[in-house]
């Protein structure tokens, strides 16, 4: 039947999680990728992937600890966080994440600190109105590769529990089909991979000394990352275009007549396609452009996935409109979040300062045996 | 899988729900209740061809709860439907359905928001975080922030005015009659017997939420999300255009 309907009065239900929530789970996501990067150089001790481990160390801290920040922020009372620890919510998702935070950036600084500890005892070696503090962050100790491949394995499990909540928290929520997908947890960890590479390949060129074995190391590993998005969006894609299932059909069909997410398909495939191109065609000497557009392609996807998800109306006609508003809840939020996460960065390589590549390896004086056990 | 399962009679039964169809709580739902009076179940039926959009419901609502402005805890949805050159107008008062497996309450990670023992779903503002999780899970938009209390809010059945035996504020107000409520666990009450004997229909049964608004009349065309042009009104937008407009005059 030939029916046309005109929507007169209704309401437009305002975005209820902010541009805070997408700059949460953007650096949460980076911060679990920069664990996973660092794993193989410091909890396995793979010295091939030790600069490159250092790097994604840097991301995972930074990230991690300005992550929750955006999270406390999104809250529209953050002054009852504690609210969350009061109670057993073993139902919510959210209720667990509540937990799960605090365990992992725990994790994530004592791991920090067993990885950074031969740095800090070095820097104590130098005559420098610091190096008492230096030598006090050491706590008397060097290198301890046992340390940093038990607190390593602590924080990965931190990690895995965070990617586990924050991809099932969205895609528990029946009442929107573009969330209610269980690829969506797979595909926040496969793009945070992709964000995390991207800033390992972007602080790698911006250090004093780019290093091209680690932009090469980190844009194969880009690529990967890359394909396995693709791999992900296709199968997600196939499921809703053939109508295999009625929820990805419907998450599909809610947004396909909308000139706007053809466009930002299109912007998805291209932000894909095209650093995994590059990446493979020419890994070395492209760091700068294809970690712009990884970063850029992690951030655009929570932000398509949160605020455009929130503008397709459960029950009425149409888009919601959405304008990103210029103070905390918008704009000033996200540039308020990257400004932490900028003096982050800038604090600890100010601390830490990259060790140059040509000096002889940094007091190393670990036994065979325990290499060999670090090899298995 | 537990979920469907009990929701099937609803969830697959097309939009039918007949007194026969009517299942309790599920257990864990129903353990988790807390305050009102079990006795009573709590349901509106809402009768669209009764409806003509006056939206006396909507201000009433909104006096009698101090919803803030650019806020509804009900609206009367309002569409101009044309069908082989002729048109008419459809009116489709929404609220929160009170749901029998309310979506909302499992995701609360406080616990603020809570089933009644007599079905109503309420917010307790002093737990509630804003977190909003809750808004999100609602497949109805029937939830929001209120940024006056910056909590979670929604449609409470005008629970402070059932509690003193007086009847929520926009059926106190329906010119129309097209509102009804009542207590399913009576017999004898009008929802109940509407509710046996009439063809009723949910919103978005396949959710599996069992509401308990019920509707006479409700064309499948606007059960779900409606296939349309949406509006070009936002409220908030307008509000702003109205301040700006004071501020210079």
């Amino acid at each position: 039947m030939d029916t046309n309907i005109v929507e007169i009065i209704n309401v437009t239900r305002e975005v209820a999680w902010l541009p805070w929530a997408v700059q949460y789970f953007f650096l949460i996501g980076l911060s679990v990728g920069g664990l996973l990067l660092s794993l193989p150089g410091y909890a396995f001790a793979r010295e091939e992937w030790r600069r490159l481990g250092r790097v994604a160390l840097l991301v995972a801290l930074t990230c991690g600890l300005a992550a929750p920040v955006a999270l406390l922020s999104d809250l529209h009372q953050p002054g009852r966080f504690w609210h969350f620890y009061v109670v057993l919510r073993p139902t919510s998702w959210m209720w667990w994440g509540s937990l799960f935070i605090p365990f992992y950036v725990t994790g994530l600084l004592v791991h920090g600190w067993a990885c950074f500890r031969e740095e800090f005892q070095q820097q104590g070696r130098v005559d420098s109105r610091l190096a008492a503090l230096y030598r006090l962050a050491a706590l008397g100790g060097g290198r301890n590769d046992r340390l940093i491949r038990g607190t390593g394995l602590v924080v990965l499990a931190g990690a895995a529990l965070v990617a586990l909540y924050t991809g099932t928290e969205v895609a528990v929520v029946k009442a929107r089909p573009l969330w209610h997908t269980p690829f969506l947890p797979v595909q926040f960890l496969m793009t945070a991979l992709v964000g995390a590479t991207g800033l390992v390949l972007l602080l790698n060129r911006f250090a004093a000394v780019t290093d091209h074995e680690v932009e090469v190391q980190a844009n194969r590993l880009l690529a990967g990352a890359l394909g396995g998005v693709m791999v992900v969006g296709g199968l997600w894609l196939a499921l809703g275009l053939f109508g295999i299932d009625r929820t990805h059909a419907e998450a599909l069909e809610s947004v396909a007549k909308s000139e706007a997410w053809r466009v930002t398909a299109i912007w998805a495939v291209l932000a894909t396609a095209l650093p995994f191109v590059i990446a493979v065609a020419k890994p070395k000497g492209t760091g700068l452009l294809t970690g712009l557009i990884a970063v850029h392609s992690a951030w655009m996807f929570r932000w398509t996935v949160f605020i455009g998800g929130q503008t397709v109306p459960k029950t009425g006609a149409g888009f919601y409109e959405y304008a990103l508003p210029a103070g905390p809840d918008g704009l000033l939020g996200i540039v308020g979040t990257a400004g932490l996460w900028v003096f982050l960065l800038l604090s600890i390589t100010a601390l830490l300062p990259t060790p140059p590549r040509s000096a002889p390896h940094p007091v190393r004086a670990v036994p065979a045996a325990d290499r060999a056990v670090a090899a298995e | 899988m537990d979920q469907s399962r009990r929701n099937f009679c609803l969830g697959a039964g097309a939009a039918t729900v007949g007194a026969a169809t009517l299942s309790t709580a599920p257990a864990e739902a129903a353990v988790a209740r807390k305050g009102g009076d079990p006795a009573h179940r709590w349901a509106m039926v809402v009768d669209v061809r009764k409806c003509v959009g006056c939206q006396a419901c909507t201000v009433a609502c909104i006096m009698e709860n101090d919803v803030p402005e650019n806020s509804f805890r009900t609206i009367v949805s309002t569409y101009e439907v044309t069908e082989h050159d002729s048109s008419g107008t459809y009116m489709l008062p929404r609220l929160c359905n009170h749901c029998e497996d309310p979506p909302c309450i499992p995701v609360c990670p406080t616990g603020a928001t809570f089933q009644r023992r007599d079905g109503i779903v309420v917010v307790d503002n002093t737990v509630c975080v804003g977190c909003a999780y809750c808004v999100q899970a609602c497949p109805y938009d029937a939830r929001f922030i209120n940024h006056e209390t910056q909590t979670a809010d929604k449609c409470t059945f005008c629970v402070h005015r059932v509690d003193a035996g007086l009847l929520p504020a926009c059926v106190e107000t329906c010119v129309g009659g097209a509102r009804i409520f009542g207590d399913l666990n009576d017999p004898g009450s009008t929802v109940s017997k509407l509710v046996r004997e009439q063809d009723l229909k949910v919103l978005k049964p396949e959710q599996g939420t069992q509401p308990r608004v019920f509707y006479v009349g409700l064309d499948p065309k606007f059960q779900g999300r409606v296939d349309g042009t949406p509006t070009l009104w936002r409220p908030s937008a307008h509000a702003e255009r109205s301040l700006a407009g004071k501020e210079h005059a």
